[in-house]
């Protein structure tokens, strides 16, 4: 088959599964949508497939979280940013394409430019009238920061708890940038009130289900993606650098590099997940930078389980179903609920969903194996499969030093 | 002006034998005050002004103040002089000498006693001159800022009769400025006036630069360069000021990141516990101060002054117990584990940010300064807040006692000793897990009573400690982990960078711009300012 | 000897952690194809020697050259490695998460690039190395199990295992039989020996036992500079070796 050659490792059926899954419902659903009357029971109404279209943009945006996480060991809490600036990046397109529309009917100045007397478009605004080149700047833009940052962070050995406090000081950084009106971005109110994609309106029931059969395919392609990176030789060097850095530096292997490239890959994949997230909710602000949304992505990964592919899609959906069923029905209770996922998953389901079912999996299997006599499989899982764990154990403790060093674990 | 208030209430104390000047008696002022109905140009008023002035009776100031607004009216029927007040159709009519209310009258029957700007001027220097007479130092000072700002040179000789009754070093020193400044101006010698220039070289605020800027324009030769010479020497001082005030704020600023952080420098510093949740526990003792409050309003109003001293064993107390049993029902799980017990004191952090919430609800709520802590005082050119300095004290009062703790109490040998190798310490029968608990609790319990103090300066609402975190992880950061020093000069030297880059940058920006350095910082030293180098270290 | 025709050659090298000198005036100097044993008591300096020669620490004195004429001091730790000089942590360090197969491809030697390592296809050139090193390393049977599972010393191995595969020129080997039973032990030092054949290496290790089973000579660190350098009944006879060592 195409994909054994594709993928060294076979690629698990699991995660093929998932991307028919996608590719399927980037079919179905436009179609249930659009050519079934609303009157019919399989009819998908436009909330659901704005709602879902969003959700599906969280779940590539999990993922590309778990690529650095789950993968590589690098807990970026600043992955919001690069959401984000993808956003920006397809948010500034849109307000070109508003033309004379606006409120002022001014052909070149957004509305909120117009409204602080501002006479022309600043440089960094140019270009983005055209399609092609807001596409280039939704993956150079995340792809630069994260290259530029990672760049700095990785080369000077920055790791741990260090770096994820630093990537939240990043995106809380950007955050109170964007929220100046001298930037030039919208400032507090950010970027919205569009009309046109492509030329298409994108409040209509068609481009509503394209965007969201953009959103499904992307994230298929995506996960196709990360699954042949994660089973060729450089994701077996992201794990080697999350379970032991030093040992891959001392075989060779630059893990700086190992890392800036996952990193960049990885914002990347965030930026063009923001990009798609933009036009289905019709807005973009500076509350996308909040550092507590960027730590709100990596619960999404936790609890579907980070170091598989399939646990962060999964996860993301669960979390942002659960989300919207609370925010209807108990909204008070939203946090609290939110905030025990966070103790929950990491004392009960520190491998997430994913991993706990595999666990169980095992566990029965072993079980079954004993009695018909058989000794148990290891505990690992078995080699083959990209769903590959990251162990507790996988933060060395340093040497006998006091303080000074990485915060002392206290075991 | 607060200020002079709180200079007032400090010079009244001081000078309890106040100087008491000439009164002259009711009936000649009167005399003078008649004279208002035959005035016939403003020469003749003016004169008449000077008169008044001339008597040294504060009781005049009435009178004058009124011929300043134009309500000096005459009373055409009898030649009366009268205060008057408009009331629409009828007018309403004081005393002149005791302003005592006399009744209304008819607005048609009176005559108003014409001034105009140069007369106004003439009485406000009357009024300034008379009140250098007054008993109180204050209104002294005042008169003589007042005739430092609107020089004369007919004044310089009044100026010169109250130096030499002034008996106040700071009114004399006003005063003295205010003759040099009459001085410039008047047509005295130039040895006079190169006196007057030395003497106000020696101060150093934005109205001597003017007035000696406009002199050095006016003058030539040697007083040109010695006023020029002055102006730099005040720009200099004005330039020491400005970064003094920079300093200040540095330093105020710094304290707050100081007392933000220092719970944290233990957490995370020393047990390198990532507590998420350290924001919450400053917002803890901030509610407590807030409930503290509320109850000594319901209950005993006049113990408001100690509600912040009551509040601190509380706070302390709360915040402490919350962060025993975060430790003990959670963080204890996940030693070994920073970025799992980052995720789930995150979670804690949600869950207490609801729980207040729910409680006290979303809004500010209205938490106090004691009387103590309100109002400024002026230190040179600089005005500093009372609850400002009252922070940076406590702060520093905080990391001594902690320094004390950690290093001279049997408990901060143990927590050492646990920080420095775990089963070393369980053998010799420390009871690690006791010292780890107890220790988690102190952080939060010193982040606890950081929130009663940042009760006094920042909105005390559910989100109060988001607020901090950030910038408190930053400190610890930056000043190196581990290392209680390392917090105080990171959190004094980003709050001084933090106030330095503000004026350029704009507070925005400066702020990100900080944040910028630190991360550029954490680059190159990863291990903050004051790590430890060394083999083991990097293991 | 003239450096050229050494493998490794330390001169008055000197490195302190906040004023305490860890490293003080150390010159050491191993011919090609030697194998030398490094004993010495605790915080004698053997780790941070370890750490300058592969470029984790820099000095603050002193010279350093690998291969006769290249000098370690300018290099960093992956350069290092790619050179020929191969370390074994104190304690073991492979890919708990791996297979013990994948820990051996991961170190084969070969491109160290990040484009090469995505699209890398594995060759049958590849697998029999990989064959050959289990061998030696006494590791076959584990092939496919992974490295989490291993015994301590079998990680150990597994960690030798890894330096061969780097083809290294110099090995460092770093407490090797540490927490090993005598028959590990024993083992091990055969391990060795054959590895020495065709290999430079150094051995810093406790126990006396194995470091007389390598039959080498002995160089003792105290304080952070060469003691006593010779055999090992050499060495233990040093009046000023057994006073650092009982303390006397």
């Amino acid at each position: 088959m195409i994909t054994r050659r594709l993928f060294a490792g076979g690629i698990d059926r699991r995660v093929l599964t998932v991307i028919l899954l996608l590719l399927a419902a980037a079919v179905i659903v436009p179609v249930l949508h659009l050519a079934v009357p609303p009157s019919s029971p399989f009819h998908v109404p436009n909330y659901i497939v704005a709602l879902t279209g969003k959700y599906l943009t969280y779940a590539l945006l999990a993922l590309a979280l778990d690529l650095v996480w789950g993968f590589c060991g690098i807990l970026s809490l600043g992955h919001g940013a690069f959401f984000a600036l993808g956003g920006y990046a397809m948010g500034m397109y849109l307000m070109r394409q508003i033309g004379t529309r606006g409120v002022y009917g001014n052909p070149d100045l957004p509305d909120f430019m117009v409204f602080l007397n501002w006479k022309e478009l600043p440089w960094y605004w140019y270009g983005f009238d055209q399609f092609w080149f807001a596409a280039i700047m939704i993956v150079l833009v995340p792809g630069a920061l994260a290259f530029v940052f990672g760049w700095f962070a990785f080369r000077s050995r920055v790791t741990g708890v260090y770096l994820s406090i630093i990537t939240q000081a990043l995106t809380y950084a950007l955050l109170l940038a964007f929220f100046r009106n001298d930037m030039g971005f919208g400032g507090n109110n950010g970027l919205t009130d569009f009309k046109d994609i492509l030329g298409f309106n994108v409040q209509a029931p068609g481009t509503r289900a394209a965007l969201f059969a953009a959103s499904a395919c992307a994230l298929a392609f995506a996960l196709a993606v990360t699954a042949f990176l994660t089973t060729s030789k450089f994701g077996k060097l992201m794990i080697a650098v999350r379970d032991a850095e030093s040992r891959t530096r001392f075989i060779g292997w630059r893990p700086e590099n190992v890392k800036l490239f996952a990193f960049v890959a990885s914002a990347v994949m965030a930026g063009i997940a923001g990009a798609l997230y933009v036009p289905q909710v019709g807005i973009i602000n500076p509350g996308e930078f909040a550092p507590a949304n960027s730590i709100e992505i990596v619960v999404w990964t936790a609890v579907g389980g980070r170091g598989t592919l399939v646990g962060p899609v999964i996860g993301a959906l669960m979390v942002n179903g659960a989300k919207s069923w609370f925010t209807g029905v108990l909204p008070e209770f939203w946090l609290f609920a939110l905030g025990g996922l966070f103790i929950a998953v990491t004392l009960f389901l520190p491998k997430g969903v994913v991993g706990a079912y595999d666990q169980w999996r095992r566990s029965r299997r072993d079980r079954a194996a004993r009695k018909a006599g058989r000794p148990p499989a290891g505990e690992e899982p078995t080699p083959g499969t990209n769903d590959v764990q990251a162990t507790p154990s996988s933060s060395v403790r340093s040497g006998p030093s006091s303080g000074g060093a990485e915060p002392q674990p206290a075991e | 002006m607060t200020f002079l208030r709180v200079l007032a209430m400090i010079l009244t104390a001081f000078c309890a034998a106040a100087v008491s000047p000439a009164q002259a008696d009711d009936a000649a002022l009167r005399g003078i005050i008649a004279k208002f109905a035959e005035t016939g140009n403003y020469s003749q008023t003016r004169a008449i002004v000077a008169e008044l002035a001339a008597s040294g009776d504060p009781a005049v100031a009435g009178v004058l103040n009124a011929l300043a607004d134009g309500d000096v009216h005459v009373r055409t029927s009898d030649n009366q002089v009268f205060i008057t007040k408009d009331a629409g159709k009828i007018t309403r009519v004081f005393d002149p000498l005791t302003g005592e209310a006399l009744g209304e009258e008819p607005k048609n029957l009176f005559e108003k006693v014409k001034v105009n700007n140069s007369l106004r001027r003439a009485v406000r220097d009357a009024l300034s001159s008379l009140t250098l007479g007054s008993a109180d130092p204050a209104k002294r000072l005042q008169a003589a800022r007042t005739m430092f700002a609107s020089p004369d040179a007919a004044s310089i000789e009044a100026l010169d009769a109250a130096i030499g009754k002034e008996r106040d070093a700071g009114v004399k020193a006003a005063l003295e400025a205010a003759r040099a400044a009459s001085v410039l101006i008047s047509d005295l010698p130039d040895d006079e006036k190169r006196g007057a220039v030395e003497r106000l070289g020696a101060r150093a605020d934005r109205e001597t630069l003017s007035l000696l800027k406009a002199f050095a324009e006016r003058s030539k030769g040697d007083l040109k360069a010695a006023a020029e010479r002055a102006v730099s020497s005040i720009e200099s001082g004005l330039a020491f000021w400005a970064a003094a005030q920079n300093v200040w704020y540095g330093v105020s600023l710094g304290s707050v990141l100081l007392l933000a952080a220092i719970g944290l420098a233990i957490t995370f510093g020393v047990m390198g516990v990532i507590n998420m949740a350290h924001g919450e526990m400053v917002m803890i003792g901030a509610y407590t101060t807030f409930l503290v409050q509320e109850v000594i309003r319901g209950t005993a109003p006049w113990l408001f002054d100690w509600s912040l001293a009551i509040a601190l064993p509380l706070a302390f107390l709360a915040a402490g117990a919350v962060g025993l049993a975060i430790e003990r029902g959670i963080i204890r799980f996940l030693y070994g584990r920073p970025l799992e017990t980052l995720l789930a004191t995150w979670g804690v952090s949600l869950v207490l940010q609801q729980t207040v919430r729910t409680i006290f609800g979303p809004t500010n709520r209205e938490v106090g300064n004691p009387s103590w802590m309100s109002g400024s005082f002026q230190l040179g050119e600089l005005a500093i807040t009372w609850n400002r300095l009252w922070i940076v004290v406590f702060a520093l009062a905080v990391f001594a006692a902690l320094l004390y703790i950690f290093n001279r109490t049997a408990w901060g040998l143990q927590m050492r000793a646990v920080t420095a190798n775990r089963r070393m310490a369980a053998s010799m029968g420390i009871r690690t897990p006791w010292v780890d608990a107890f220790t988690f609790a102190l952080g939060s319990g010193i982040a606890g009573i950081a929130g009663v103090a940042l009760s006094q300066i920042d909105n005390v609402s559910p989100n109060l400690g988001q607020g901090y975190i950030i910038d408190s992880f930053m400190v610890v950061v930056f000043g190196g982990v581990g290392n209680l020093w390392g917090t105080l000069v990171g959190a004094f030297s980003l709050g001084i960078l933090n106030k330095f880059l503000e004026p350029y940058a704009g507070a925005v920006l400066g702020k990100i711009l900080v944040l910028v350095v630190i991360i550029l910082f954490i680059q190159k030293r990863p291990r903050g300012l004051f790590a430890l180098k060394g083999r083991a270290v990097e293991a | 000897m003239g450096r050229k025709d050494t493998i490794l050659y330390l001169d008055g090298v000197s490195v302190s952690f906040d004023g305490f000198k860890a490293i003080n005036n150390l010159s050491l100097v191993l011919a090609e194809g030697e194998m030398r044993a490094i004993i010495g008591p605790n915080g004698a300096g053997k780790t941070t020697m370890m750490d300058i020669i592969t470029g984790k620490t820099r000095p603050d004195t002193g010279e350093v050259f690998f291969d006769g004429d290249i000098d370690l001091t300018r290099h960093d730790e992956a350069d290092i490695a790619v050179m020929g000089i191969g370390r074994k942590f104190q304690k073991p360090t492979v890919f708990e998460s791996h297979s013990v197969e994948d820990n051996l491809l991961l170190a084969l030697a070969g491109p160290r690039r990040i484009l090469p390592a995505i699209f890398h296809r594995s060759s049958s050139a590849e697998a029999e190395r990989v064959e050959a090193i289990l061998q030696t390393i006494r590791l076959t049977g584990r092939r496919y199990d992974p490295a989490a599972d291993l015994s301590h010393g079998q990680k150990q191995w597994l960690e030798i295992g890894m330096l061969l595969a780097q083809d290294p020129k110099l090995l460092l080997v770093d407490e090797p039989v540490a927490g090993m039973t005598d028959a590990e032990t024993e083992e091990t030092a055969r391990l060795l020996k054959d590895i020495a054949r065709t290999h430079s290496v150094i051995v810093v290790e406790h126990d006396m036992h194995f470091v007389r089973e390598l039959d080498v000579k002995v160089t003792c660190l105290h304080e952070g500079s060469v003691l006593s350098e010779g055999s090992l009944d050499h060495v233990a006879a040093d009046e000023r070796v057994i006073e650092v060592y009982l303390g006397r």
